[in-house]
């Protein structure tokens, strides 16, 4: 059952209907709990033990931790007489190693699963590769894997909490149906937003009435979700996939228009979803965290991955970055480097500073990389990636030098637009490695991109896609109606277009709202049996 | 905050109260503080304590110091 299915749409009415009418206030969330599962049970019941052990195997240790916790000050409590400051000291230290410990115990575990699913072909062709290479008969199964739905999201999320748990910023969760409802929500179940425990749990467990602002904002949200994923991005995608399917026939300026267009769909798709999501969410009482600020006017790239899939971009800052680049290993080398000679010069300084807090961000995107599928074209994305920003705040002095003896003002608007624009580029050289089949391939654009840009070949192999003019033109309404939205929505950061379309007269709101409907009904693309293409995240 | 002006001298300490959610200072300035500020005052920050409540203002990143401290 797809977010822009009908079936869904009825879904939702039919679980609102049930949420709102049910009569005991306390247990109301056991409402969203059965319909996530029945949601979970449609995508295919085979899943189910995988979510249920995640589920399960979080619940059991994130209390088994705080267990050990509450133990462990109760023992210093007693103690309180007899241990010196030394001995409490070391009894700190021994409970945290344990605890440690047992929180590895639920990573290695549930981490374990989703590498197992994802990467088990990939290693065993490699090794199978190497072993060929030397002569050797000996081969590993290729084995059929399927991976079920949502796994990275729910195993992110549940990872978050255990770690949450043992860092001692939330309880555990005692009741195991609630935090089943934790991992397995539906509306964020395919893609995202990975939440936090502490913002998003208790607004699940809280009894919510029916809100006549908070369903039309939300239903706001959902059409233009909607229109994004259905009129502009499943439009989008039929010419993409014609490209991918035949990669290798196509000129440089084809692809050069491909990986625009992609840049297009990727954000129309995702954050069209990410907004059917927030909207659903919204109409049950519940508010989930942005995931999308407007990435594409980004000045830098560090802005853009702040301003992209936030929420995890946030997972992978709060549980992989700060750990790594606070751990006395980074910390120490970058002491290191300042009491060499080197360091006590100006770049030795900046280097010292700034490089193991670099390296940590590059190991952090070569693992988003790798996460997003085992192919060598997504280890090329996240060394892209990690790569530019590490040189960016290396380089960081030589910038600020060179715009001084320029004499360019980095306030102006004209340098604003060329920083835009910049990291436009930059973005779009990672999206080479997405949409191209293979690493090989991704590299041999770069070079068609240059040599092979030739406007009448482009033409005619770009008008025999699978789209015509009429929808090419489409496209680019909506590129420019999304680009028009963000531009204010950009102006008006504390606020959110359906607010300002509420003070707008009576009329011009309904006709917004039915130009909407309207637009999507007409012009939204309904593949066979009214199936929409697939939420591109929904593959990771 | 001899340290925080060092750190990034375009920034009003004085009075900024949304550092971290204003996105002022980013998680690259933030790793950097932490390094400084473990010298400077002898204690150990760690990730746990990187909420935006500990990091929005000089005076809450003094609060921190304070309670690492005892």
């Amino acid at each position: 059952m797809s977010y822009t299915s009908l079936n869904f749409l009825f879904f939702v009415i039919g679980t609102m209907l049930v949420y709102f009418l049910f009569p005991i206030k306390k247990h109301k969330w056991v409402v969203l709990l059965i319909a996530s599962y029945v949601f979970y049970l449609f995508a295919g019941y085979k899943y189910v033990a995988f979510i249920l052990f995640t589920t399960l195997s979080t619940y059991i240790i994130a209390l088994w931790i705080e267990k050990i916790s509450e133990s462990s000050k109760l023992n210093i409590k007693q103690h309180k007489d007899q241990w010196s400051r030394e001995d409490k000291k070391k009894y700190k230290e021994k409970i945290k190693k344990v605890k440690r410990l047992v929180m590895a115990l639920a990573l290695v575990l549930n981490f374990g699963i989703l590498a197992f699913l994802k990467y088990y072909n990939f290693f065993s062709g490699s090794l199978n590769d190497i072993f060929g290479s030397f002569g050797m008969s000996f081969s590993m199964p290729t084995l059929k894997l399927f991976l079920p739905l949502g796994i990275s999201f729910y195993t992110f999320q549940s990872m978050g909490y255990i770690i949450d748990v043992y860092r001692e910023k939330t309880p555990a969760q005692r009741n195991p149906f609630k935090f089943a409802l934790f991992v397995s929500f539906f509306p964020q179940i395919i893609q995202g937003p990975i939440s936090i425990y502490d913002s998003l749990a208790h607004q699940l467990y809280e009894s919510h009435s029916f809100d006549f602002t908070r369903f039309k904002y939300g239903a706001e949200l959902i059409l233009w979700g909607l229109i994004k994923k259905m009129v502009i991005a499943d439009r989008a995608v039929i010419a993409i996939n014609t490209v991918t399917a035949e990669y290798n026939s196509y000129g440089g300026t084809a692809l050069t228009f491909t990986i625009l267009l992609y840049a297009l769909q990727l954000y129309a798709d995702f954050s069209g979803g990410i907004d059917i999501s927030r909207g659903v969410a919204q109409i049950f009482g519940i508010d989930m965290m942005e995931n999308f600020r407007r990435p594409y006017f980004s000045k830098d790239i560090n802005e853009y991955w702040r301003r992209w899939h936030i929420s995890l971009g946030n997972w992978f800052k709060n549980y992989l970055f700060y750990p790594l680049a606070m751990s006395s290993l980074f910390l120490n080398t970058s002491k290191k480097i300042k009491s060499t000679k080197f360091g006590s010069t100006v770049a030795g300084t900046h280097i010292a500073k700034v490089l193991p807090t670099s390296i940590a961000s590059f190991i952090v995107f070569f693992i988003v990389g790798i996460w997003h599928g085992a192919y060598w074209k997504y280890v090329g994305f996240g060394i892209w990636n990690g790569g530019i920003i590490m040189l960016s705040v290396l380089m960081k002095p030589v910038f600020e030098w060179c715009h001084k003896k320029l004499h360019i003002n980095p306030k102006t608007a004209l340098y604003t637009v060329f920083q835009i624009l910049r990291t436009f580029v930059v973005v779009l050289v990672g999206y080479v490695f997405d949409v191209a089949p293979s690493f090989k391939q991704a590299i041999n654009t770069f070079v068609l991109f240059f040599t092979d840009q030739n406007l009448s070949v482009g033409r005619s192999q770009i008008s025999n896609l699978g789209l015509d003019k009429k929808e090419y033109l489409l496209i680019l309404a909506g590129a420019v109606f999304i680009f028009i939205i963000s531009v204010i929505q950009e102006r008006h950061n504390k606020t959110t277009i359906r607010s300002m379309l509420d003070q707008k007269p009576f009329i011009f709101r309904w006709f917004a709202v039915f130009a909407g409907i309207i637009m999507l009904v007409v012009f939204g693309v309904y593949g066979s049996g009214f199936n929409a293409a697939d939420f591109v995240y929904m593959q990771f | 905050m001899e340290i925080l002006n060092e750190l990034r001298p375009d920034v009003d300490f004085e009075n900024e109260t949304a550092l971290i959610e204003d996105g002022i200072l980013d998680s690259f300035d933030i790793v950097a503080l932490v390094g400084e500020l473990n010298d400077a005052f002898d204690i150990e920050i760690k990730p746990n304590d990187l909420v935006p409540e500990n990091f929005n203002s000089a005076k809450a990143m003094m609060n921190l110091i304070e309670q690492l401290q005892d």
